[in-house]
């Protein structure tokens, strides 16, 4: 019960976030894609299961919103997050190295994936590409700050440890 | 493959399957589902939690427009007097050539609660809605000129295309050149609007302005576009391809007004 009440409340803080203070921000070419973000939040936090069905309810609510392709983010972020929460298991999840580079990986997969569904020719591919990357860029150094931030405030780690700890073998 | 792997993971990958099958069907059926009805649900749930988000925002904005308003007041209370003067004398003038009378729109001033779209938003939803008087096909402006159209209504809220939706097409004239067009958003190679439909022997120059055409039944005549920002001709000259910078900053909308559409106006003599 407690799960779904946060679940809910992150997808609401998402959409809000996008449709007021980020949609500026996008306007002027960066990108923070806050449903990566949270999709990978909560895929960290809660392993595979509930990553994709986060990021499929997320999705499908932000696909309503935009009016087209009904289902086109909510099967990406399904699948990002299932395959975030997956490696949850094997990963140090507190390390800033490690959230740098699945932000990255997942915003830059996420933004790909939505702006193939833009594309009438491969003449924009270079420009989608390079749209894509910016996106992941920004995303990832202000979705770390915000995680440091946060681990700060809290004192304590946001994730916990992982179930298989990478370093030598005692 | 469940008997294979533990319990929970055969479940997670389960739904991971299922996920993946109502994605594909939604994507391939999506358009035939009731979409309108729903976003008017998650409008009006999100209407109080947009309004919260953005009062912040509104205020201070607000304050710092307040002092460029009363200054703007002030200018135009002085050209409204001459405005009035020759408008007087205008309508003399058509009533000789026998043209008819031009009535001024009714405006609905109506706030922008969210932004839909990225990287530029193609969509608005606004504070207004059937109760109000808002219908389907009423054009929406701001200050500065076209935003764009109503296209779905709920109670007490509704919900607008702007120009930067790519289905949309606005029909439009280069003003003083008489050039006429169809301006479209394209969003590759790079976002922009474009004008196009041009004969290439039309000459349009950049910094002319772009002006609804009365060819529209959409829009009304002579509502501000934006203004000509680039035009690349080909090497033979055959056609040209020709960018628009808008009149209205769409991303930092925070108030609009709202037409009603040109078949519910009365009838001009």
């Amino acid at each position: 019960m407690k799960t779904a009440f946060g679940l809910v409340s992150l997808v609401v803080v998402a959409l809000l976030l996008r449709s007021t203070a980020l949609s500026v921000l996008a306007a002027r070419g960066v990108v923070l894609d806050v449903l990566a973000f949270v999709t990978v939040l909560w895929a960290l936090k809660s392993g595979e299961g509930w990553g994709s069905t986060f990021g499929f309810v997320l999705g499908l609510v932000s696909d309503l919103d935009a009016g087209h392709w009904l289902g086109r983010h909510a099967l990406a972020l399904a699948a990002l997050g299932y395959v975030v929460g997956r490696l949850s298991r094997s990963l140090v999840r507190d390390s800033v190295r490690t959230q740098l580079v699945i932000l990255f990986v997942v915003t830059f997969l996420h933004q790909t994936w939505s702006l193939l569904f833009e594309l009438r020719g491969p003449v924009g591919l270079g420009f989608l590409l390079g749209r894509a990357a910016v996106a992941g860029a920004a995303t990832a150094l202000a979705g770390t700050v915000a995680l440091i931030l946060v681990h700060w405030g809290a004192g304590q780690p946001l994730f916990g440890h992982a179930d298989i700890q990478s370093g030598p073998a005692h | 493959m469940g008997g294979f792997l533990p319990p929970a993971e055969s479940r997670s990958n389960l739904l991971l399957v299922a996920y993946a099958a109502a994605s594909l069907v939604l994507l391939l059926t999506g358009d035939r589902l009731p979409q309108s009805a729903l976003r008017g649900v998650g409008a009006a749930l999100f209407a109080p939690f947009d309004r919260v988000v953005l009062a912040g925002d509104r205020l201070s904005a607000a304050w710092r427009e307040n002092a460029r308003l009363h200054q703007r007041l002030a200018d135009l209370e002085l050209e409204n007097v001459r405005l009035r003067d020759e408008g007087v004398e205008n309508q003399r003038l058509r009533e000789q050539l026998g043209l008819a009378s031009r009535r001024p729109s009714a405006l609905r001033p109506v706030e922008v609660l969210a932004l839909t779209g990225e990287p530029i938003p193609s969509a608005a939803t606004l504070s207004a809605g059937e109760r109000h008087g808002v219908r389907v096909g009423d054009v929406v402006i701001e200050r500065d000129g076209l935003v764009g159209r109503v296209t779905e209504v709920y109670p007490t809220l509704s919900r607008a295309t702007l120009l930067t939706e790519p289905n949309n097409a606005v029909a439009c004239e280069v003003e003083s050149a008489g050039v006429m067009g169809v301006l479209h958003y394209v969003t590759t190679p790079r976002p922009r609007l474009v004008l196009t439909g041009l004969s290439f022997t039309d000459t349009v120059r950049v910094g002319q302005r772009v002006i609804t055409s009365g060819l529209s039944r959409h829009y009304p005549r002579a509502l501000p576009v934006g203004t000509i920002a680039r035009v690349n001709r080909d090497a033979g000259g055959f056609t040209q391809d020709i960018e628009v910078a808008p009149a209205v900053r769409l991303s930092k909308l925070r108030h609009a007004f709202v037409i009603p559409r040109t078949d519910s106006l009365p009838e001009s003599r």
